[in-house]
């Protein structure tokens, strides 16, 4: 059946609402979207790394989880789920389980691209049955915005503060995608919540019911660390996309396809000026800091291009 | 007089490290502490100093020991959760013998627990939470001053005795605001370094750094220098404030910002007729033994009151000996015991 967002909307909320997401945050739009590409009837373990989306729809005694929720540290949702799995598979072998149970972690940027990603290439690497979502916003933003490795380079952050000394932050952000990529998974996604959420969607399925270890990596734009206005939420997402900052792509078995080719590429500073973390950016004697980003901009597209043989 | 400010706690611990000569400070977000890393970023970059945010506890603490080798003063700050990961690191800087500042603001646990204040890390700060028979010079301030001063002083400690120094705070001194007074010129003790490996420049033959050593006749050998020189910090490094013991019927063992509570308490008990008083260890290791053996056969009584379940009180109970009865009140995940509260256990230990 073909996709049709009314008709996946009539679902009901796996994430409900009364979390304490802030409004116009990415996260809570990308976890309702990919838990919808759950089949109703299949159960979820759902493990997330600490972070905003972990607190704030998790304040024990509360939950907005519709489905098992397991937390527990910063450093380890790859591996929580990986045991959660494994006693899962034994029981399932020795006939104990009935239906299906679909094992989902959830980690922000900090928890993913830093402190997690050892427990992330454990994961993949043992080749667990499970999905790893990385919603990226780019920064620790539960403890204040703090930068992390995926921030973007000259984002100003809390501990990589804009200014006379330091233009933002001083490195290119790391690609995890390719990194989970070269783990060679039976698939792997890039996506963000963008349209109609189809590419969210079917990327979504598609990681759930793939046999084996799956990994997406969803942008999740912030409102308070990248400092835009809390209604533009999905221009943002939408610029990431229309200026190649976030391609939207998957690796399946090794294969590269690219999703979406923007018709007219946008210049990245369309993506940059909503965002007041790159306000010094747009400050005169500061036109190399946006040239360069265009560059590597462009650079990381042509060479995603190269690799779908493009 | 020096410059007088009202500052918050964490942004103080950064600043006196900076006073202090600290140009290397290695951090990772965790709450509620991370004002300090806030300020190191804003102010290292300006001072030539280095502000480096790590990818994990773990990785922050092992920066710390490689700093240290090479014989800078050089700090490291977390919350309790972030601690337990750094105690691998924390057993190897006291293996090696690296002067290291690690900064303890606490928060209640275990596990996740919440970020609200607690001092349930007296345990692994005190006991020594990794592994191996090693001690961490610990002090405890009570105020925002106290955090300047004692931060400061960590630094000449650790350099001194070549050893790790915790401040040990909690989520109330780190996020609070009040007056501090800076000094025009710190007290910066210059230690001779010349274990360090910061290049031999040809003149002298290598230094090594390390705590592994196969043997192990010679590995005891460096457990009793280790030991010998805990020893000589517990003779010489005891640091205590008593206030108000001489003829009290109940003597209040306190740290920390509960310390505060209980002097408020005093003058309450005060104004109803009871004589209270405070030891207040200012090192919690080493522990103010003199101190308690000093009031034991004279006071009626001791409590010790902590944002824990117990935990000073079981040193409070070994330098006593048995000689006074010892009570303990506290409180926890994140629960402030109240003046009252406290009162209310020290008139019913004396039965008033």
């Amino acid at each position: 059946m073909a996709y049709n967002l009314k008709e996946e909307a009539k679902k009901p909320e796996r994430l409900s609402g009364g979390h304490r997401m802030c409004a116009g945050c990415g996260a809570p739009v990308v976890v309702r979207t990919i838990l919808r590409a759950l089949k109703p009837e299949d159960h979820a373990v759902i493990g997330a790394a600490t972070g905003c989306l972990e607190v704030s729809t998790f304040l024990y005694p509360y939950t907005a989880w519709q489905d098992s929720f397991i937390h527990n540290a910063f450093e380890n949702v790859g591996a929580s789920i990986s045991g959660a799995e494994a006693a899962y598979a034994a029981m399932k072998r020795r006939g104990k389980l009935e239906g299906e149970t679909k094992f989902i972690a959830f980690g922000g940027d900090g928890g993913t691209y830093d402190i997690g990603l050892q427990s992330l290439s454990g994961a993949m690497e043992r080749g667990h049955d499970m999905l790893y979502v990385c919603y990226d916003n780019g920064a620790y933003m539960n403890t204040g915005i703090q930068r992390s490795s995926a921030t973007p380079k000259y984002a100003d952050t809390t501990t990589s503060p804009a200014g006379k000394k330091i233009p933002g932050k001083q490195q290119w952000r790391k690609d995890l995608t390719e990194i989970m990529v070269e783990h060679h998974l039976p698939y792997v996604a890039q996506t963000a919540a963008i349209g109609n959420m189809k590419d969210l969607h079917e990327k979504s399925e598609k990681a759930l019911y793939t046999k084996g270890p799956t990994f997406m990596n969803v942008l999740a734009p912030c409102p308070r660390g990248w400092q835009y206005n809390t209604p533009d939420l999905m221009d943002i997402n939408k610029l990431a996309v229309e200026t190649c900052f976030w391609p939207l792509y998957e690796v399946i078995d090794g294969k590269y396809v690219v999703n979406y080719k923007p018709k007219n590429k946008l210049p990245v500073k369309e993506f940059l000026k909503p965002q007041n973390r790159f306000k010094h950016i747009f400050k005169p004697g500061n036109e190399y800091m946006l040239e360069e980003i265009q560059e590597e901009t462009d650079k990381r597209w042509e060479h995603l291009l190269k690799l779908a043989g493009e | 007089m020096g410059e007088k400010l009202l500052m918050k706690g964490n942004e103080v611990i950064a600043e006196a490290a900076i006073r202090a000569g600290c140009r290397h400070y290695f951090g990772y977000p965790i709450t509620p502490q991370t004002e300090v890393a806030h300020y190191m970023a804003k102010r290292m970059p300006k001072i030539g100093g280095v502000f480096l945010q790590a990818e994990s506890e773990v990785a922050a603490i092992n920066m710390v020991y490689g700093a240290a080798c090479t014989g800078v003063r050089v700090m490291t700050s977390s919350s309790s959760p972030g601690i337990s990961l750094k105690q691998e690191g924390i057993s190897y800087i006291a293996g090696a013998e690296l002067p290291a500042v690690i900064v303890n603001i606490m928060r209640a646990g275990p596990g996740l627990g919440g970020i609200l204040p607690a001092q349930g890390d007296y345990f692994q700060a005190v006991k020594g939470g990794g592994h191996g028979d090693f001690k961490m010079l610990v002090l405890a301030p009570c105020s925002v001053q106290e955090l300047y001063e004692l931060t400061v002083e960590a630094f000449n400690l650790a350099d001194k005795y070549r050893i790790g120094t915790m401040i040990l705070g909690d989520g109330t001194l780190g996020q609070m605001m009040e007056a501090v007074e800076f000094k025009d010129e710190e007290n910066i003790v210059h230690y001779e370094k010349n274990w360090a490996t910061n290049g031999t420049n040809m003149e002298r033959d290598h230094n090594i750094i390390t705590s592994i050593d196969t043997n192990p006749e010679i590995l005891e050998s460096w457990n009793l220098r280790l030991q010998d020189k805990y020893k000589q910090i517990t003779e010489n490094e005891v640091r205590v404030e008593e206030y108000n013991c001489d003829g009290a019927d109940l003597i209040v063992a306190a740290y920390g910002s509960v310390a505060r509570i209980v002097k408020n308490v005093i003058k309450m008990a005060q104004k109803e007729g009871i004589k209270v008083g405070l030891i207040r260890p200012i090192t919690l290791w080493p522990f103010p033994v003199n101190s308690f053996e000093k009031y034991a056969e004279v006071t009626k009584a001791f409590l010790t009151v902590e944002m824990s379940a117990g935990q000073m009180v079981e040193d409070v109970r070994l330098a006593v000996n048995g000689k006074a009865p010892v009570s303990f009140y506290g409180r926890t995940g994140g629960i402030i015991p109240t003046q009252q509260e406290i009162l209310d256990k020290i008139k019913s230990i004396l039965n008033r």
